[in-house]
C-alpha cells in the first residue's frame, strides 16, 4: 500500500534554539501573568543577581575603605582636661563614624567608618552563594539518598530514615552551628555544610515523590523487559520526580540565607567576606542612635528572602499543585 | 492500635539514642577541647603536662569508645554528669535553665496561635479581598523576615520612643516579679510569635478553604445556623486539625529562634546554654542540652501522632 501524504500530519523533528527560545519566552511570560507574586520575586532575585555580579561597578566605595576627615574639634595643643573631655582632641584627622545617610554615603558610614550601601552590595554576593550553593547540595545529595532509600526499601529504608529523623529531631540552626565549627569557616565550607543539614528536609521530601512512582506500570513494564535498577532509575523514575527536585530546590533557598544570617550573626558565619548577618549584629552597638547598619543590612535578608519564597511559592503552585500549602 | 502506639514508642526511642550519639560524637569531632581551652592560649601558661592532666581529670583522655559506653551507661541511668565550665551538676544547670525557656517558648506560643488562628480565619473569610492579600502579605513578610533583625527593629522602636525600659540584668521569673518580667520578655516573644505565625496562619487559611466547601458546612448553613456557629462550630474545629499535626515543626522553629533570641536578650535559659557549651566545648551540658531538645521534639511528635491516629483510623495504616 503507497503511503498517502497528510498534509495534516507534521513530520516530527527536535525544535530548534530558537524555537526552543521562543517557547521558554512564551511560558515565561504565561508565568509572570498568571502568577503576579511569583513575578516580582523573580523580579527581586534578578536584581539581587545583578548587584552581586556588578558589585563592584556599582559598589561607589571600597568595602574596606576606611573614611576620615578633618576633625572640627581638633586643638593642636590640648591640656589634659581637655584631652581627658574628649581623647581624639589631637588628631587633625578623624574617622568619619556614623555619617547620616546622604548623597556621598548613600545607607551612612559605620562604626568604624566604613560605607554601608558598599558593604550591602557585596553582602549579597554571599548570601546568593549560600542560597544557591546549599540548596544545590541538598538536592542533589537528597536525590541520591532519597532514591536509594525508597527504591531498595527494607533495613536500609529504615536506618536512613530514622538518620532523617535524628537530624530534624535537632534545631536547624544547632545543626548548622555544630557543622560549620567543624572545619575551617571558608565560605566553600559554610555552604557544603548547610547543604549537608538541609539533607533531611530534601531527602523526605525525593523519596516519597519516588515512592509514588515506583508503584506505577511503567516502571514495572521497564522491570518486566529486564531493564536494570539503575536504568530504570535514570530513565523512568528521574524524568518523574523532576517537578519535585525544582521544588525542594526553590522552597530551600531562602531558609539557607536566613541560616548563614543567623550564625553570622552569632559570630560564627564565613570569614573574610561581607556579611548581612554579621553587619546585623556589628550595628547593634549603636542602635539607638544610629540604627542604619542593622536597618539596611537586615532589610536586605528580608528583600532576598521574600524574592526567593515568593517565586519558590509560585513556582510549586504551577508545577504541583497538590502540594499547595505544604 | 496498641501495636501502632509501641512502633512509634521504640522509634522515637531510637531517634533519641541516635540524636545523643550525635551530639557526643559531634562536640569531640569539633577542633579544640575544654581541658586546652581553659588554661589559655598562650604556650607559656599551658605547657603539654598541664594540659595532659586537665585532660586525665575531664575524663577527655579516655579512648573514644570508652568515652562512648561511659556516657551512654550514665546517662541511661540519668546522670548526666558535671558541667566543665560551672562544675555544678548538669542536672542543676538544666533546672536553672529550663524553666526560663518554658515561659519564653510559651508565651511565643500563645503569641502566635491568638495571632494565627484569627488571622487565618479572617483571610479565608474574606478570600480574595483586599484584607485577604493584605494579611497573606503580611505572613510573607514575617517569613522572610530574620528573627534577630525583628527583635532589633523592635527594640529600636522601645529606645526611640522611650516606651518602657528593658530589666536584662535582673533576670526576674514572671511568677517572681511579673511587671519586670514581662518588659523583658516582651520583645523576644513578639519577635519569635511573629515568626512562627505565619506557617501557621497559611496552612489554616488553606485548610478552611478547603473545609468551608465542604458538603456538611453547606448542611450546618442549610439548617439555618448562624455564619459564626458554621465557621467556629463546624468549619474551625476541622481546619484545625491539621494545623496541630505541624506542631512539631512549629516547636522546633521555636526553639531555633529560641537559640538567637536567648543570646540576644541575655535569657539563661536552654538555648542560650546550647551556644555557651558549644563554643566553651563543655561536653556533658552540650550533650544534655541537645538531648533534652530532641526529646522534647520527638515527644511532641509522638503525642501529635498518637492523638491523630485515635481520631483518624487511616493514619495507623500507612
Amino acid at each position: 500500500m503507497s503511503q498517502i501524504a497528510d498534509p495534516t500530519v507534521v513530520p516530527l523533528r527536535d525544535p530548534t534554539i530558537l524555537e526552543r527560545l521562543g517557547n521558554a519566552t512564551v511560558s515565561l511570560g504565561r508565568f509572570l501573568r498568571g502568577k503576579p507574586l511569583g513575578g516580582s520575586g523573580l523580579i527581586v532575585v534578578v536584581i539581587f543577581i545583578l548587584v552581586a555580579l556588578l558589585a563592584p561597578v556599582i559598589q561607589r566605595h571600597d568595602p574596606d575603605e576606611i573614611f576620615e576627615g578633618a576633625n572640627p574639634d581638633y586643638k593642636a595643643n590640648p591640656t589634659v582636661i581637655e584631652l581627658a573631655r574628649n581623647p581624639d582632641v589631637g588628631s587633625p584627622v578623624i574617622v568619619n563614624q556614623f555619617v547620616e545617610p546622604s548623597g556621598g554615603h548613600w545607607f551612612g558610614t559605620d562604626k568604624f567608618g566604613r560605607d554601608i550601601w558598599s558593604q550591602v552590595v557585596h553582602g549579597a554576593r554571599l548570601s546568593l552563594i549560600v542560597g544557591l550553593g546549599a540548596s544545590v547540595i541538598a538536592v542533589v545529595g537528597g536525590l541520591i539518598i532519597g532514591m536509594i532509600s525508597a527504591y531498595y526499601a527494607g533495613l536500609v529504608d529504615l536506618l536512613i530514615q530514622r538518620l532523617v529523623d535524628m537530624l530534624q529531631a535537632i534545631p536547624f540552626l544547632v545543626l548548622v552551628l555544630v557543622f560549620t565549627q567543624i572545619t575551617e569557616r571558608s565560605v566553600f565550607n559554610v555552604v557544603l555544610w548547610l547543604g549537608v543539614a538541609g539533607l533531611a528536609i530534601t531527602t523526605r521530601l525525593i523519596r516519597s515523590a519516588v515512592l509514588g512512582v515506583r508503584e506505577s506500570e511503567f516502571v514495572l513494564a521497564a522491570r518486566v523487559v529486564g531493564a536494570s535498577d539503575l536504568r530504570i532509575m535514570i530513565r523512568h523514575v528521574l524524568p518523574n520526580v523532576v517537578a519535585v527536585l525544582i521544588i525542594a530546590f526553590s522552597i530551600g533557598i531562602g531558609a539557607y540565607i536566613l541560616a548563614e544570617a543567623s550564625i553570622s550573626f552569632l559570630g560564627a558565619g564565613p570569614q573574610g567576606i561581607p556579611s548581612w548577618g554579621q553587619m546585623v549584629q556589628a550595628g547593634r552597638g549603636s542602635l539607638d542612635l544610629h540604627p542604619w547598619q542593622t536597618v539596611f543590612a537586615g532589610g536586605a535578608i528580608m528583600m532576598l528572602v521574600l524574592g526567593f519564597n515568593l517565586l519558590g511559592d509560585a513556582l510549586r503552585d504551577v508545577l504541583d499543585p497538590r502540594l499547595r500549602g505544604a | 492500635m496498641q501495636a501502632y502506639i509501641i512502633r512509634r514508642i521504640i522509634g522515637a526511642v531510637f531517634v533519641v539514642f541516635l540524636v545523643g550519639t550525635f551530639s557526643f560524637f559531634a562536640i569531640r569531632v569539633l577542633p579544640g577541647d575544654f581541658a586546652t581551652a581553659s588554661l589559655g592560649l598562650d604556650a607559656g601558661s599551658a605547657s603539654a603536662e598541664n594540659i595532659a592532666q586537665r585532660k586525665a581529670d575531664l575524663g577527655l583522655d579516655l579512648p573514644i569508645g570508652e568515652q562512648y559506653a561511659n556516657w551512654l551507661w550514665d546517662t541511661v541511668r540519668l546522670d548526666l554528669g558535671t558541667s566543665f565550665l560551672t562544675q555544678n551538676s548538669v542536672w542543676y544547670e538544666i533546672g536553672r535553665s529550663l524553666p526560663y525557656s518554658i515561659e519564653l517558648g510559651v508565651l511565643i506560643m500563645i503569641v502566635g496561635f491568638t495571632v494565627a488562628i484569627p488571622v487565618g480565619l479572617i483571610s479565608a473569610i474574606f478570600q480574595d479581598k483586599a484584607l485577604d492579600y493584605s494579611l497573606r502579605g503580611l505572613a510573607i513578610l514575617a517569613l522572610a523576615a530574620p528573627v534577630f533583625w525583628t527583635a532589633a527593629i523592635a527594640s529600636l522602636v522601645v529606645l526611640q520612643w522611650d516606651l518602657f525600659l528593658i530589666d536584662v540584668i535582673g533576670q526576674p521569673h514572671l511568677w517572681e516579679s511579673p511587671g519586670k518580667a514581662i518588659t523583658w520578655y516582651l520583645i523576644p516573644m513578639f519577635a519569635g510569635g511573629f515568626a512562627g505565625t505565619a506557617t501557621t496562619m497559611r496552612l489554616l487559611r488553606s485548610q478552611m478553604l478547603e473545609v468551608l466547601r465542604q458538603d456538611y458546612v453547606r448542611t450546618a448553613r442549610s439548617k439555618g445556623l448562624t455564619e459564626t456557629a458554621v465557621i467556629l462550630r463546624h468549619a474551625l474545629r476541622n481546619a484545625l486539625l491539621p494545623v496541630l499535626t505541624v506542631m512539631g515543626v512549629t516547636i522546633a522553629t521555636i526553639i531555633g529562634s529560641q537559640v538567637i533570641l536567648e543570646n540576644m536578650f541575655n535569657i539563661p535559659g536552654i538555648g542560650n546554654k546550647v551556644l555557651t557549651s558549644l563554643f566553651a566545648r563543655d561536653n556533658p551540658v552540650f550533650q544534655s542540652v541537645v538531648l533534652i531538645i530532641a526529646v522534647f521534639t520527638v515527644l511532641t511528635n509522638l503525642v501529635v501522632d498518637i492523638l491523630y491516629g485515635v481520631i483518624d483510623p487511616r493514619i495507623r495504616l500507612s
